[in-house]
């Protein structure tokens, strides 16, 4: 029995399992250091990215402006412009991404599956449902459509998880059902973006590919608070996250209480991509990419969390960057992190098979 | 002085005056006297309440859907959002250089670069677009100048006083309703009799219709005609969803049958619309009494929100009506 | 145990039917399909009496309600036994190929190299009849395939988890450039509406004849490499042992699949549900027997297609909802519901 990401691996089944063991004997040491190495890498990614952020875009400040104003030396549109709005912004990328990287972890671990993210279980199919009946039906303020998505989101998902709980809720069962349900949700959709005007079709649609735009610090603070919490949480689950990777069989003898811990990835995880919802609309692909990404980089055997919150963080932070300052018209930034994700993940996939040639 | 008052924030007058003694520093070179140097204000009253803004605006920023009707009076907006290339085909050259020569500040209201819109320094922002939108921007809008806003389900008429108000255009606007009651009331004295005992249906088929489906519009330049000529066209029942929002199969055209004149849309050239030619080809259409008996009128509508292309589309209508032979 | 390649000790998921049922079963769906054939072309939103049904089929003339039965509900009924047939047997070869329940044409990034296709064409070169967009369609999708086979590819042969992932970047990478071509585009995105949901309405038999030799020889291909794709399905060391020709297999097939969903598509859109689910559902009848999954995937992928279709017209009467809308209702409630009888993975 090997651990699910190791899919990859399992080209040579035969001989896949003594070798692995061996290898996990042997890695225990390697892992720690070069994941730290990692996440120390990609935190001083994040912060550079973070400085580029503050201190550029259309309206041209300099650097010591943006420090004075940072310092509360600025007042006015100057002041507004970097504590206002390039600010948030800058701190929503880096708590989304983190929050997205993380959940997107957790259900690749629960499921097994590479391709699993909360996406799986119609999270995101039906928070963007919740959040159209407003926009398209009920024409309510940004609020109502937070909360539209948020509830969509959360029935759905709650109702996958009671449909498919009849055996414990298993992997494949949830992914089955997730299918179904995702795909009559996204069917809905579909027809209610057939049928609203243009304008608020194109409205609709940006919610739904995922964008910061005037995102503020009321989000930022409720978001963020929600996240921090909700990451203590996964930190504590990150360990029996592990054990039950190595099987239910395995997990129950060293102790673990496996439905208790599914349960609690399923909540978490979910409530980590709700948050983010909510503020910004589903942001696309970094709850897929960001754990493939991570393991890939710190070369770990089977799916861990810190490094896929700062692969999640940047990635979110470069994919914004991009879609405000380099695209030729601002677009959503769940456009991007699809693009910058999906490309940086095939390269990876690409170079992994090339080193085994 | 070119930065506006920040109304809801406290500090105003603080702000106002730092912020214009940036703005001078940080385009120094920028001598343009905006002309709103007496600092004069008037207030108007929109969706977003009433707004207190500059008596003379000079530098107008419009987004969403007031875009065209302020240029359609004569105005010329500093920035907008991008209006599609296929309603830009329809209006006239002088507007379309209007157009062209304001900055594009994103494609649609809710991806609007901020930052740009603030360089761009306006006296002035008029928006038309979704309201759960605005609630997203609407701080930031107002960090950068006075905001007049409407919802989407303002009627075009009021639309066009408030767009013609806010931006100081009401010469324009006055000349347009003008010409716009009279050829009312010169349709209405000219086919009264046609316009009283004749069962009308309006059909249509847009870039977003499925293949093979049309619909009964009861929106669109359709409405003038309904409502301002009092012509009998299907409308949906009180607290119905619009007629137009079904899209119906071809074969339902045999239904089509019971209803006296059939008017479709045309381009310019008075051909069917790119969207609408497909209904046109089928053998269902040809063999419809209306269409046998030419009784299915092309009609041509550049835009229905503001009067200028309200205009040409009764001309459109005028010439049409007059082509219907007598009834027997 | 994972989802990937669970059936190496993966117990088959219902009870396989016997040779005997499992023919009983498929007579049944053959004449499911044939009836819903001829429901397809009786119900349409105006009410036509049976009798000038068949006088339009058999003694033409120049009548309104012979046009709706000659010019929409025949042609469209060809299309949905077509395109029906096309997804269902992309469908069960993409899943026993990669062995993941995820895996439907889309993940080889059939759909998002259509999308991306029509959308180029549709919003940068501006054209705007299904004749014109339907090659750059079926293009896309063949460029697309091919480009996820070189990625998912080593010197050992292909791996279909490496592919599958591949084909999720590949198809992630356009479908974005695509939402984002569109979003900067209004005129782009609003003809593009129509297309994204998926529908067999409205589209002349012509476009169904070039599409045809295409799916033919497709559909030969896919019973050819089911006797290999069975021996796969114990594993590859197994197949190779029972004499199976991995690498040669899994190109024939991903030929197969790209023909048929490309084609598909080409015609009706991303109409992603059928290729997902009805190779579920033939599974659970038959078992793990190739040959016999993609005979019920032939006959209950359309079935599953026309009888959404005829729902379609009816429900919102006079109205219609595309198909690419109904098939996920009708179908979802079946699948969930397999899936909570059956026991445990059954790929």
């Amino acid at each position: 029995m090997t651990t699910a990401p190791s899919v990859l691996r399992r080209r040579r089944p035969d001989l896949g399992r003594r070798r692995i063991v061996v290898r996990r004997g042997r890695l225990g040491f390697r892992i720690d250091l070069r994941s730290t190495v990692v996440c120390t890498a990609l935190a001083l990614g994040v912060v550079a990215l973070a400085l580029v952020a503050l201190t550029t875009g259309s309206y041209q400040l300099s650097v010591a402006q943006v420090v004075s104003a940072l310092t509360g030396g600025e007042t006015g549109l100057v002041r507004e412009i970097v504590v206002e709005w390039r600010l948030p912004r800058v701190a929503a990328t880096v708590a989304f991404g983190a929050a997205l990287g993380v959940s997107g972890a957790m259900f690749q671990s629960l499921t097994r599956n590479p391709l699993a993210s909360p996406d799986v279980i119609g999270f995101s199919s039906g928070s963007y449902t919740g959040a159209l009946i407003v926009i398209v039906l009920i024409g309510g303020d940004y609020a109502q459509v937070a909360g539209g998505a948020l509830l969509g989101g959360i029935a759905t998902a709650l109702l996958v998880y009671a449909l498919a709980r009849r055996r414990g809720a298993q992997g494949f069962q949830l992914i089955i059902v997730g299918i179904g349900l995702s795909a009559m949700l996204d069917s809905l959709n579909t027809w209610m973006l057939l049928k609203a005007k243009l304008e608020v079709a194109m409205a609709a649609a940006a919610w739904g590919a995922g964008s910061l735009n005037g995102v503020s610090w009321d989000q930022v603070a409720i978001g963020g608070a929600c996240i921090a919490g909700l990451l203590a949480i996964a930190g504590v689950l990150s360990r029996p996250m592990r054990q039950l990777e190595l099987g239910d069989d395995t997990a129950v003898s060293q102790g673990v209480p496996i439905a208790a811990v599914r349960l609690g990835l399923i909540v978490v995880g979910v409530a980590l991509t709700a948050t983010v919802t909510a503020a910004s609309g589903p942001i696309a692909f970094i709850a897929l990419s960001a754990p493939q990404i991570a393991r890939r980089l710190a070369r770990t055997a089977g799916i861990t969390l810190a490094p896929a919150a700062f692969v999640g963080a940047l990635l979110l932070g470069a994919a914004d960057l991009i879609a405000q300052r380099i695209a030729p018209t601002p677009l959503p930034v769940g456009l991007i992190t699809v693009i910058l994700g999906g490309g940086y993940l095939g390269w990876l996939l690409f170079a992994e098979a090339r080193r085994r040639l | 002085m070119t930065m506006p008052t920040l109304r809801r924030r406290g500090t105003a007058l603080t702000a106002a005056v730092l912020s214009a003694s940036f703005a001078l520093a940080a385009c120094g070179g920028d001598g343009d006297d905006p002309g709103t140097a007496s600092g004069e204000t008037r207030t108007v009253t929109a969706d977003n309440g009433a707004v207190e803004i500059p008596a003379d605006p000079q530098r107008v920023v419009t987004l969403g859907n007031t875009t065209l009707p302020l240029i359609d009076m004569g105005g010329a907006p500093v920035g907008v959002t991008e209006v599609s290339d296929s309603e830009l085909a329809l209006i006239p050259e002088t507007q379309q250089a209007a157009y062209a020569a304001a900055v594009n500040l994103g494609t649609s209201a809710d991806q609007v670069d901020m930052e740009q819109l603030a360089s761009l320094e306006p006296d002035l922002i008029l928006a038309q677009f979704p309201a759960s939108e605005f609630e997203q921007v609407q701080e930031e809008l107002e960090a950068v100048a006075p905001t007049v806003f409407w919802g989407l389900d303002v009627e075009w008429k009021a639309l066009a006083d408030g767009v013609a108000e806010a931006g100081d255009v009401t010469e324009g606007l006055s000349e347009q309703k003008t010409a716009f009651e009279d050829k009312i009331a010169q349709i209405e004295t000219t086919y009264g009799a046609i316009i009283a005992d004749t069962a009308f249906v309006n059909l249509d088929r847009w870039a977003s219709s499925d293949p093979g489906t049309f619909s009964i519009a009861d929106f669109g330049c359709v409405e003038i005609a309904q409502g301002d000529l009092g012509m009998d066209f299907p409308r949906a029942a009180e607290g119905e969803d619009p007629l137009g929002w079904t899209s119906l199969p071809f074969e339902q055209l045999a239904e089509l049958s019971q209803y006296d004149v059939i008017t479709y849309p045309v381009d310019a050239e008075g051909d069917p619309t790119e969207s609408f030619a497909p209904v046109v080809e089928t053998n269902t259409w040809q063999a419809l009494p209306a269409v046998e008996s030419g009784r299915a009128l092309g009609l041509f509508c550049p835009g229905n929100n503001s009067y200028g292309p309200v205009l040409q589309y009764l001309d459109s209508l005028d010439s049409a009506l007059a082509t219907l032979p007598a009834t027997t | 145990m994972t989802t990937l390649a669970p059936h190496r000790r993966g117990p088959a998921a219902v009870k396989a039917a016997g040779p005997r049922r499992r023919l009983t079963g498929l007579i049944a769906a053959l004449a499911a399909l044939l009836a819903l054939l001829v429901l397809s072309v009786m119900i349409g939103s105006t009410t036509i009496p049976p009798s000038t049904v068949w006088d339009a089929l058999f003694h033409s003339s120049a009548d309104l309600d012979q046009f709706a039965i000659r010019d929409y509900r025949l042609p469209r009924t060809v299309v949905g036994l077509v395109v029906g047939v096309a997804f269902g047997i992309s469908g069960a070869l993409i899943q026993a190929l990669t062995r993941n329940p995820l895996a439907d044409p889309g993940v080889l990034g059939v759909n998002a190299g259509a999308s991306f296709a029509v959308t180029v064409a549709v919003g940068l070169l501006g054209i705007r009849d299904m004749q014109g967009y339907m090659w750059f369609a079926f293009a896309g999708a063949l460029a697309v395939t091919f480009m996820v086979l070189a990625l998912g590819s080593t010197r050992r042969g292909r791996s279909p988890a490496v592919m599958v992932l591949a084909g999720v970047c590949v198809g992630a990478v356009l479908g974005g450039a695509r939402e984002a071509l569109q979003l900067t585009d209004p005129d782009a995105f609003d003809a593009m509406r129509s297309w994204n949901a998926g529908s067999i309405s409205g589209r002349p038999l012509d476009v169904v004849w070039p599409i045809l030799p295409f799916v033919a020889a497709a559909l030969v291909l896919a019973f050819a490499v089911s006797g290999p794709l069975n021996s796969m399905a114990l594993g590859d060391d197994m197949a190779v042992a029972q004499g199976a020709r991995l690498a040669r297999t899994r190109i024939l097939a991903i030929v197969a699949v790209t023909l048929l969903a490309g084609g598909a598509t080409a015609i009706a859109g991303p109409i992603g549900f059928v290729g997902l689910m009805v190779p579920h559902v033939a599974r659970w009848i038959t078992g793990p027997h190739q040959r016999w999954i993609l005979a019920y995937s032939i006959l209950l992928a359309p079935s599953l297609l026309l009888a959404s279709d005829i729902l379609g017209r009816i429900v919102v009467a006079p109205g219609e909802l595309p198909v690419g809308i109904v098939t996920a209702f009708v179908g979802a409630p079946v699948l969930i519901a397999m899936a909570r009888r059956s026991k445990a993975s059954a790929l």
